[in-house]
């Protein structure tokens, strides 16, 4: 039905810019006296046979269609026609609007699912033996972050240690990138939870700021690619090197603002610097220039 | 607030208005949005008979807050304080006196596209509102240190400017300081930024401006 509606309305276009080019002939004829009679009416019997099949194709498309069999079933939007009050007569458009950007969180939503599926992601680590799928934690993890943190050397970056619940299992690493950046990383065991990217003068020291995105696009789009490393990086079997890739990852970012994109060799794209790293090569690129 | 860098805006046979209006269709073109206007003001006292000169500058951006130079001919020392700074120096009035005629401003749109803030300034001089030229100000937000952003913010200027960018870095970075090493070559380009550092690159542009409307009477 809603085909059959389209493409008579499709026909009636088509009718319609066919009409009109007969009517420019003849307006530019008028004009141009020069132009000699008989390649002019060649011209103007071509077009109006032009209309002539456009004008059927409509009178089929047309007859093709269906009555409708009763008054269209609304819905409570029916009563939108009874609306008075001129402030209220926008809502129909709308609520056409959100309906089909409802429609489409629906059919974005199904082919993410079918994506994720495909590959897991699945971020504990189950042994099949335990019934209860207890996520595995090392036997203490303090003194292994410590360790790690104390054995990562990289320039111009400082990471500090804070475990503000008071509990071994979850630390707070804070890494200063030069003057470049802020990062908050949770760590359970040796695990990453979640990764927080600031800038360099944005507040991280409440916990609540680990919660609240970065208040500039450029940070916001890192955090974006943090999120994606975390899980590029993850491995359940070999945690400290994964979460020590990933720091080593972060500490690339000291050139974010200093280094072209390698492809293209600019720095701005969409007004933004290169925010995308490589995660074998650590190669300063653009969002877009990836592939 | 991040690194800015001001750069005046050569003319080409425009008029003022004229100028900040394309500029303002080449933004939004590239998909700036417009959020409000900006204001920077500069007003000089001097002292009655030291060489010594105070000039007293505002900034939108910066409401609430006066930032003051004192100027001794060798040394420039800024400082920042609140607003009743400026009755303050109305009370100093008779050590330190404004002069109106070289009271200059910069004003005009102010927009936004991305992490940057383009201001488009018309630069006016003394009460009857002399239009003077165009400053650019480009405040790439994110970024704290010049030397980190320069090449990014001048690639910003070439995009938005064409061959009128600036290929330089501003003098006011690259200008070497007094420090306390004299084996240590100090300047700006690599300190952190901060607020007063786009005062003072707008007073150094005011002053030329100033120049040259006093030449002609030299
Ligand atoms: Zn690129």
């Amino acid at each position: 039905m809603e085909n059959q509606i389209n493409s008579a309305i499709n026909a009636i276009k088509l009718l319609r810019s066919s009409v009109s080019n007969v009517f420019e002939t003849t307006l530019s004829a008028q004009n141009n006296s020069i132009q000699d009679e008989s390649s002019f009416l060649l011209e103007l019997q071509d077009q109006l046979s032009t209309v002539d099949v456009n004008f059927k194709s409509i009178e089929s498309t047309i007859n093709a269609l269906n009555v409708p069999s009763g008054p269209f079933t609304l819905g409570n939007t029916a009563v939108l026609n009874h609306e008075a009050d001129p402030d209220r007569q926008g809502v129909y458009t709308d609520l056409v609007n959100s309906y089909n950007w409802y429609e489409k969180t629906h059919l974005y939503s199904a082919l993410a699912n079918t994506m994720l599926s495909q590959n897991s992601l699945k971020r504990s680590f189950y042994t099949s033996s335990n019934k209860r799928r207890r996520p595995t934690v090392p036997v203490n993890p303090a003194q292994l972050v410590d360790h790690m943190i104390n054995s990562i050397n990289t320039n111009n970056m400082t990471i500090k240690v804070y475990r503000p619940f008071g509990t071994p299992t979850s630390a707070f690493l804070h890494v200063n990138l030069s003057r470049v950046m802020k990062a908050a990383i949770i760590l359970r065991g040796l695990v990453i939870e979640l990764v927080t990217v600031k800038g360099f003068n944005e507040p991280l020291d409440s916990v609540d700021d680990h919660w609240i995105e970065s208040r500039y696009a450029v940070f916001r789009k890192i955090q974006d690619h943090a999120h994606c490393a975390m899980l590029h990086f993850y491995s359940p079997t070999f945690a400290e090197l994964a979460t020590r890739s990933f720091i080593t990852w972060l500490a690339s970012y000291s050139n974010i603002f200093s280094e072209p994109c390698k492809r293209c060799q600019r720095f701005l794209l969409n007004n933004l610097p290169p925010t995308y790293r490589d995660f074998r090569s650590l190669e300063p690129l653009h969002e877009e220039c990836r592939h | 607030m991040g690194v800015t860098i001001l750069t005046p805006y050569p003319l080409q046979n425009k008029s003022g208005a004229e100028a900040i209006e394309e500029l303002s269709k080449r933004l939004l073109a590239l998909g700036a949005t417009q959020a409000g206007q900006f204001l920077v003001d500069g007003d000089i006292f001097e002292h009655s008979f030291k060489k010594i000169k105070i000039h007293v500058m505002h900034n939108s951006e910066y409401p609430a807050s006066v930032f003051s130079i004192l100027d001794n001919g060798q040394k420039q020392i800024p400082l920042i304080t609140d607003l009743i700074f400026d009755l303050l120096m109305l009370k100093v009035n008779p050590i330190y006196s404004s002069k109106k005629m070289i009271k200059i401003e910069s004003k005009g749109p102010r927009f936004e596209l991305g992490d940057f803030l383009v201001k488009l300034g018309s630069v006016t001089m003394s009460q009857n509102q002399n239009f003077k030229g165009i400053l650019i100000e480009v405040d790439y937000r994110p970024c704290l240190v010049p030397a980190f952003c320069w090449d990014l913010i001048k690639e910003f200027l070439q995009g938005l400017l064409g061959q009128q960018a600036p290929t330089a870095i501003p003098g006011y970075f690259t200008n070497t300081l007094p420090s306390n090493n004299p084996n240590q070559h100090y300047h700006r380009f690599n300190d952190t930024y901060q607020p007063i550092d786009t005062v003072q690159q707008y007073l150094e542009h005011f002053n030329n401006y100033r120049k040259q409307s006093q030449a002609p009477t030299i």
